[in-house]
């Protein structure tokens, strides 16, 4: 009842004029930002920190830290926009979006659906999300801390085990990627020892390369190569960019057949966020793993299943929602995003953490209202722009696609400010093409290389805390239970194969391996 | 298709043998002493790469000896026509964006200004129109707007590009 009353407090709080006025600005300015690339949450947040020392000091820290609550989840909606439409991935945690929102939009001609449903899922993760951190936020906080490398180990192999099987077709090509990705993430100074690797010399290869380069290159410069291929240069394939209220009922109809998924993936993503360091990506990827392993539909996935769409934006939005949890109940950053939001706390004068709950409960409380307020906000606005969102793929090809690659290249530069992340861009556009031609999964490769670098060093973080001994993998019950769930999920499409073979079933040319 | 797939997995075989060669002296867990966990830094990308060897054999082995699909790799000789005048242009555009030579504003605008007169065939004005709106509006949204600064050219900061 305790958390009722404050929480009613809290919405109190959140509903004041002013507050309501900041939170709208800052879902719009998210939004915005969000889309463009090379922009995201982290950035959009410490561009207008500065702005928000002096609604705080005009207003309260409540309005100020409401505003920036704001510009994140409205970064979080926006984000999805490239990667439906252009499939080059605004953020992150978006890469899972582009295995089946491109799709949906491309070759299916549904834009607006595949918009949709990322905004509803977005909603509805966030909403259960929203609803664990409101009454779960301190004691989830405790159970994170019980997390160390061993566990946190498990759970990166156990997302790639769920990934193999997104290579079902061919398997071998599948491991092959991933490999290749860990491989590419091992690229520069080793963070535990300092020692260099694989730089052959190069002093450019020393910083290692960068996931968002390559990404961009894999899916949005490749797939430019591709049409050019399949269609002749200058062709883009059109989307129809008629959205209507069918597209939203549609969306809705297919939320209610998967709100369980949705659901689920709230949660997982609420959990993956609240440990410290580890967000959105994570979980994201995890909830594609996952939803697709549960489908009964796995060859449509890839080929724009709205459950592929849904599943990893619930669990990225949940993840953002639960990134806040070690910030306000242990004063340590959650998220990029959250330790920018966290600068903002000391800046008006705050101090993140359990003391935040006695020592100002209208702060912890009012942004915890404006969650459920700023994303309903944002998916409302969404909605509305739905439509004029779509409409960006009605530019005439001889435009869009130049377009497309100077964005491609505005995402890669504006990460470190370097032109050798444009190379890379241009160098993996190739790459993903052609690997596309020869029929190899990307989608596994990305993973691996956006999660590489943890996993190494929780492996050998690990390792140094057993002093060498492997057993602290099984010695952990929840390091064993992952690594074993691992495990049989790696089994299943080898079972599958034996099975197949047993049967005498042909295998399809090119895919074979 | 065969000789493709072939080529395609001895190629990261090659990859992986040059980066197991590399990190060799790392490729096993040690008890000395001053290496933390037993693991020096070569162990996790030495054995990443084997992992993508032992694949690479044995997607080129099983490509070798199942059925492949008839048809070739590109579709026809026009198509890697298309490819090759894509990619060429695209990478000339992205060299010049570097800030000792065209930047980004002036390479953007003359390779969408080239996309659209030359290849999508659009009256030269409107291409120029293209070229010049394009990343005006660009230059307004990251450098103005959001204070995100990109590649400027050999005239910078006599011209504001």
């Amino acid at each position: 009842m305790d958390v009722l009353a404050s929480l009613a407090g809290g919405f109190a709080t959140a509903l004041e004029a002013q507050n309501i006025l900041f939170l709208l600005a800052g879902c719009l300015l998210g939004l915005i930002i969000g889309v463009l690339p090379g922009l995201g949450g982290t950035s959009g947040v410490a561009i207008l920190l500065p702005i928000s020392v002096y609604i705080a000091s005009a207003n309260s820290p409540t309005t100020a830290i409401i505003f920036l609550a704001g510009i994140y989840w409205g970064a979080l909606f926006g984000g999805v926009v490239t990667s439906i439409l252009f499939n080059i991935p605004g953020e992150p945690w978006a890469v899972a979006l582009l295995f089946d929102g491109y799709p949906l939009a491309k070759r299916k001609g549904k834009p607006g659906v595949a918009l949709s449903s990322s905004f509803l899922a977005s909603w509805v993760g966030a909403f259960f999300a929203t609803i664990l951190l409101t009454f779960l936020a301190k004691e989830l906080a405790d159970v994170a801390l019980h997390f160390g490398p061993a566990e946190l180990f498990a759970v990166f192999f156990l997302s790639f085990a769920t990934l193999i099987g997104l290579g079902a077709e061919s398997p071998l090509k599948a491991v092959m990627m991933v490999a290749f990705g860990l491989l590419l993430a091992a690229i520069g100074f080793d963070s535990i020892t300092g020692e260099p690797r694989l730089a052959f010399g190069q002093i450019g290869l020393l910083s290692g390369i960068g996931f968002v380069p390559v990404t961009i290159g894999l899916f949005g410069i490749g797939e430019i190569i591709a049409s050019a291929d399949e269609a002749g240069i200058g062709y883009v394939e059109k989307i129809a960019a008629r959205v209507g209220l069918k597209d939203v009922l549609e969306t809705l109809a297919a939320l209610r057949t998967r709100i369980w998924l949705v659901i689920a993936n709230g949660v997982i993503g609420f959990f993956f966020g609240s440990l410290p360091g580890h967000g959105a990506t994570a979980g994201s990827f995890l909830g594609y793993g996952l939803a697709r392993q549960w489908s009964r539909n796995k060859q449509d996935f890839g080929k724009g299943e709205i459950s592929g769409i849904m599943a990893p934006q619930a669990a990225a939005d949940a993840s953002a929602v639960g990134s806040l949890v070690p910030m306000l109940a242990l004063g340590v950053p959650g998220s990029p995003t959250s330790a920018v939001m966290m600068a903002g706390l000391f800046i008006w004068g705050l101090q993140p953490g359990p003391l935040l709950f006695i020592e100002h409960p209208d702060f912890v409380w009012g942004l915890m209202a404006s969650i459920y307020l700023g994303h309903f906000f944002t998916f409302l606005i969404c909605l509305t722009a739905v439509p004029l969102l779509a409409l960006i793929m009605r530019a005439p090809h001889g435009i869009l696609t130049p377009f497309i690659v100077v964005i491609s290249v505005i995402g890669a530069y504006s990460l470190n400010n370097e032109m050798k992340d444009v190379a890379i861009t241009i160098v993996f556009g190739i790459i993903g093409y052609w690997l596309r031609k020869m029929k190899y999964p990307l989608a596994p490769l990305v993973v691996a290389l956006v999660l590489g670098d943890s996993t190494e060093r929780e492996l050998r973080k690990a390792l140094i805390g057993s002093q060498g001994e492997w057993s602290i993998f099984v010695t952990s019950p929840i390091s064993a239970a992952l690594i074993g769930l691992g495990i049989v999920l790696l089994a299943i499409p080898l079972l599958g194969r034996l099975r197949r073979r047993a049967a005498g079933a042909g295998i399809s040319p090119g895919a074979a391996a | 298709m065969r000789p493709y797939q072939v080529a395609t997995a001895a190629i990261f075989v090659l990859i992986a043998a040059v980066a197991m060669f590399d990190t060799r002296s790392g490729a096993l867990p040690t008890s000395a002493a001053g290496v933390p966990g037993g693991l020096r830094g070569g162990w996790y990308p030495f054995w990443s790469a084997a992992v993508i060897a032992l694949a690479g054999i044995a997607v080129a082995v099983r490509s070798l000896r199942s059925p492949q699909a008839d048809e070739g790799v590109f579709k026809d000789r026009s198509a890697v026509g298309d490819v090759a005048r894509f990619i060429l242009p695209m990478a000339l555009a992205a060299y010049l964006m570097s800030d000792k030579l065209m930047g980004f504003y002036l390479a953007s605008g003359t390779y969408i200004a080239y996309y659209a007169g030359v290849v999508a065939r659009y009256r030269w004005y409107w291409a120029a129109l293209a070229g010049i709106v394009i990343p005006v509006v660009i230059y307004l949204v990251f450098e103005v707007g959001f204070k995100a600064f990109l590649p400027k050219s050999v005239f910078y900061p006599t011209a504001p590009f």
